[in-house]
């Protein structure tokens, strides 16, 4: 029970912090692993676009950019998702929750295990939850203002990409897998915890720039490093 | 006295049994002259029969008779004598009065063509038979598959929008045009006709039509600009291959002289009709091929070659997203869900209910199209659950009203629900194709139908694979979703009532120019149907204005014109749009009379004068002979006037212009003369200019006499007349009793 508080603590400081979204969960090995790294972009990722907002601008401001390749100091690579394929994650403590913010999906990636999400507006404008998904069901459920939360259930992993019609340049991410598994910071740092020990493959992956992977070995209360590099094409 | 009375009887009784007959028995329904004529000689038959013998002829008389003396049958003397002059005078009333019809034009269908004619330069023998693709196919039997495809690919690129997919007139711009489109299905056309006059018809289209068939106003293109000779041939030979039909051939040697027609079973597989019960989903792939493959693609990727031409994109299969469902969003629809859409198309598309095939063949269709997407392999679809029906009135209109703002349909179908979201919206399906929302307005253009309980399977299920989401979770009360319905049906009518003649009421006064006044509420609209010009370029395939709701009154020095259209975005350069929305009335230059100009603008030696309104500088003149070449005039010989506002979708706005123009050249506007005009109307924002517009074919304006006072006199004249004859015969009837008493 310490451990639970304890980890939850830990996932709800970092994500105050702004710095990286663990996927959480008690332990599952005592004595499990930590892998830690970076992602970096090489070549000329694209530009970032600006649109104009259209509608509802007293919540969805006047702007909005569009960065489908988010780089940040030292190139790292933002909103990569990086996971260890061949183990197993631990039940979420929580149910995954998907936000609607300021006409944006916050997080933009989202990481899940099969399950629930919980699907926030908090805008108080129309939102229509549009999805892409080809193992679970795609849906397109409106949520009017007056609709808070809506739950829906993704058994699937796959990736599945989010938008809503209502909002032309909202598009997120939602990962949905059984694997440990965390998104990368600004910087494109991160870190997966409680990997049991021994020798593992971890992959990267890119809603723009695609996957990459790599072995690594855990070893029981260590850090193991892995460093990626994705190349934006032109 | 059962025989006197039985002879009259028996006389009403057989003309109503053949009236009967004539009128439902007979099919397609005869005309009603025919039908009078019929009927007229049926009675005359009768009355000779009864005449035969006088015995025979005054028992048949003798109900009359007793009718006009017999004291116990005054009250029925005094109904008819009062009933008689009523209906004669409201007959009197009814031929007075103006009618709205257009009047009927007579024209032959098929003019005797001429024995050659000049294409592109060549010389073309319209009598040579076999044709050259014919003798191709019979050279080398393996081209007859590779011509069937190339003219089924310029059939269902080019002709489609008019003939129809079922090659039976029906396209879905088919509503748009006087005469309508040819039926090929109908053994009356292409099976009494030889390829040459095809080719001829197709090369030389309604331009090139002699003069017999004036008032020719057809729309049929003259594709020789387009096609190459060799494709009008495949398409000729598509169109006997497709509807089964055979040639007429002119030469000696008649029909054995023809290459037998290839087998269709070496590129479609055996013919649906031929097909061997080997299951549903082979023989649907038959029909398939042969119906659906032209715009769906052949393994279902909605990539045929229709496919870049219409809007929305014909259903990519593969995908298993559906828009038309009775199941909750996510799920694959039912088998019934998909027979509907094949029964009864998607009204607004171009894909047309294909009622035309039986039964067992749609389920064939439907088992075909479900192996194009994996997911039905394990699919059990459940129907959603809709919540029970709230019947429509006006509580329930104003909730729905509420509900409509509360969960935003405003956002993409508009303030007014006309289909008109915020600019920039950049509403996508989920193939990246653009998406206009419906117009709430016309529901003859929803998809799924316009019925109450269709628009709430709607908003319960949503349309798959487009930006509409399910509500069914996301209303306040489950029952709103009736609301809902009940407040958008109660937006338009079922139908929108087409016109075929714009009455121009007399009025006296100022007619106003403000396209909102209270005054224009009151006169009533002729709504002709726009559709897009696919004859010149550049072609216009999918236009988003599709309706011209024209009101017109006229005094005796100007007439004016008040329009409405809907229209999803106000596109004005002066406001930084890059081209402008307009609109345009067209009337032939100088009298009317005679042979029309071209519908499209004139046709070099016809020309058109044209009133017109464009977003920015307002009302105009012009004058054209060939599209494209618009010339608007200038100065002093400009007397158009009037004005137009935009609101939420819409366009409303008022030309007026004396009856005499400024041009001396010009036509003045006769009264209680069928008149030819024509609209136009472009969408600025869908980068329609020139020629890139939606348009109508020639349709009649009338400028009515002001109400002349012989509709109330004459009526009361011939009622009088008739009151006077009943007592003159009422009169005479019993003096002959009283002598015969006597």
């Amino acid at each position: 029970m310490h451990t639970r508080v304890m980890v939850s603590l830990l996932v709800v400081a970092l994500l105050a912090a702004g710095g990286l979204f663990v996927w959480s969960g008690p332990a599952v090995a005592q004595g499990g692993g930590t892998i830690v790294g970076e992602v970096k972009v090489s070549g000329t990722p694209p530009a970032p676009k600006t649109v104009k907002v259209n509608k509802d601008n007293e919540v969805c401001g006047n702007e909005k950019k569009i960065v489908d390749v988010a780089v940040g100091t030292g190139s790292g690579l933002g909103n990569a998702v990086v996971s260890v394929t061949d183990a197993k994650g631990a039940k979420p403590s929580k149910k995954a929750v998907l936000d609607q913010k300021g006409c944006e999906f916050h997080p933009e990636v989202l990481v899940m295990a099969p399950g629930e999400v919980d699907i926030l507006n908090s805008d108080g404008v129309l939102h229509n939850i549009h999805t892409f998904s080809t193992a679970n069901p795609a849906f397109n459920k409106a949520q009017p203002k007056f609709k808070k939360v809506m739950t829906e259930k993704l058994d699937k992993p796959e990736a599945i990409k989010v938008q809503c019609d209502a909002h032309s340049w909202m598009h997120g991410w939602i990962l949905v897998t059984e694997n440990p598994a965390a998104t990368t910071d600004e910087k494109g740092s991160f870190k997966i915890e409680n990997v049991p020990p021994g020798k593992h493959k971890v992959e990267v992956w890119h809603p723009v720039l695609g996957k990459q992977s790599r072995d690594v070995e855990v070893k029981a209360g260590q850090e193991a490093k892995v460093a990626f590099e994705l190349a934006a094409k032109k | 006295m059962a025989g006197p009375r039985g002879k009259f009887l028996q006389t009403v009784v057989v003309l109503v049994v053949a009236l009967l007959i004539f009128k439902y028995g007979i099919r397609p329904p005869m005309p009603f002259s025919v039908l009078a004529l019929y009927m007229a000689i049926t009675l005359l038959a009768v009355l000779v029969y009864v005449s035969s013998d006088s015995e025979s002829w005054r028992a048949f008389l003798a109900p009359f008779w007793t009718t006009l003396t017999e004291p116990r049958r005054r009250p029925l003397r005094l109904g008819l004598g009062v009933l008689l002059p009523l209906l004669v005078g409201y007959y009197a009333y009814s031929q007075a009065a103006a009618k709205a019809e257009a009047p009927v034009e007579l024209r032959a269908i098929h003019p005797a063509p001429p024995p050659a004619i000049a294409f592109r330069g060549k010389q073309i023998d319209l009598q040579a038979t076999p044709t050259p693709l014919r003798k191709d196919i019979a050279a080398n039997p393996a081209n007859a598959a590779k011509h069937l495809a190339a003219g089924g690919a310029i059939y269902i690129q080019n002709c489609v929008y008019c003939h129809g997919d079922h090659l039976d007139g029906e396209g879905h711009f088919a509503h748009g045009f006087n005469p309508g489109p040819a039926n090929f299905q109908d053994p009356g056309t292409i099976a009494q006709l030889s390829e040459g006059f095809l080719f001829w018809r197709i090369a030389k289209g309604g331009p090139g039509l002699p003069k017999e068939s004036t008032p020719w106003n057809s729309a049929m293109p003259a594709w020789e600009d387009r096609l190459t000779e060799e494709q009008i041939w495949q398409v000729i030979y598509y169109l006997y291959e497709t509807t089964g039909h055979k040639p007429r051939v002119m030469s000696e040697g008649g029909h054995a002289a023809l290459p037998r027609a290839p087998d269709l079973a070496a590129w479609l597989g055996p013919r649906a009709v031929q097909a061997q019960q080997a299951g549903d989903a082979a023989r649907g792939k038959q029909l398939y091929d042969l119906h659906c493959a032209l715009c769906h693609g052949a393994t279902g990727k909605g990539d045929g070659p229709a496919a870049e031409r219409v809007l929305p994109k014909p259903r990519d299969f593969t995908a298993g997203k559906f828009k038309l469902r009775s199941t909750p969003s996510g799920q694959l629809p039912t088998d019934q869900d998909l027979f509907k859409v094949v029964t009864d198309g998607m009204p607004g598309t171009s894909m047309p209910p294909w009622r035309v095939l039986p039964d067992k063949d749609r389920r064939a269709l439907v088992a075909h199209v479900k192996t194009f997407a994996e997911g039905f392999k394990s699919a059990k679809p459940e129907a959603a659950k809709v919540p029970p029906e709230v019947a429509s009135s006006d509580a329930s209109i104003k909730r729905g009203k509420e509900m409509f703002e509360a969960i935003e349909c405003n956002k993409c179908h508009g303030q007014a629900g006309r289909g008109d979201p915020a600019p920039g919206s950049d509403l996508k399906d989920d193939w990246g194709n653009p998406v206009r929302p419906a117009n709430l307005h016309k529901p003859w253009t929803f998809r799924g139908g316009p019925e109450r309980k269709d628009v709430a399977m709607r908003l319960s299920t949503g349309l798959m694979g487009s930006p509409m989401p399910t509500f069914i979770d996301s209303v306040e009360k489950p029952e709103d979703i009736w609301h809902l319905a009940n407040y958008i049906r109660s937006l338009g009518p079922d139908r929108p009532n087409w016109a075929s003649l714009v009455q121009v009421q007399a009025v006296s006064g100022e007619i106003p120019s403000d396209p909102n006044a209270e005054f224009w509420k009151k006169v009533p609209a002729a709504n002709i149907p726009l559709v897009g010009q696919v004859i010149v370029d550049p072609r216009n395939f999918n236009p988003t204005i599709d309706l011209l709701a024209v009101r017109a009154v006229h005094t005796d020095s100007e007439v004016a014109f008040h329009l409405t259209w809907d229209d999803p975005t106000d596109s004005d350069p002066g406001k930084g749009a890059p081209k402008p929305d307009m609109v345009a009335l067209q009337f032939p230059t100088g009298t009317g009379e005679g042979e029309r100009p071209y519908f499209l603008m004139g046709d070099g030696a016809r020309s058109v004068s044209l009133l017109t309104w464009q977003a920015g500088t307002g009302v105009g003149e012009a004058t054209a002979a060939v599209e494209g070449k618009v010339t608007p005039r200038k100065g002093e010989s400009v007397l158009a006037k009037g004005q137009a506002v935009y609101d939420a979708g819409q366009y409303r706005a008022v030309i007026r212009r004396p009856l005499k123009g400024g041009d001396k050249a010009d036509f003045v506007f006769p009264v209680g003369r069928f008149f030819p005009m024509a609209f136009w109307a472009w969408d600025g924002s869908e980068g329609d200019e020139g020629a890139k517009a939606a348009v109508s074919t020639w349709y009649y304006v009338r400028l009515e006499a002001p109400l002349s006072k012989q509709q109330f006199v004459v009526p009361p004249i011939a009622a009088l007349v008739t009151v006077g004859l009943e007592l003159g015969l009422s009169r005479w009837a019993q003096r002959r009793r009283n002598r015969q008493v006597s």
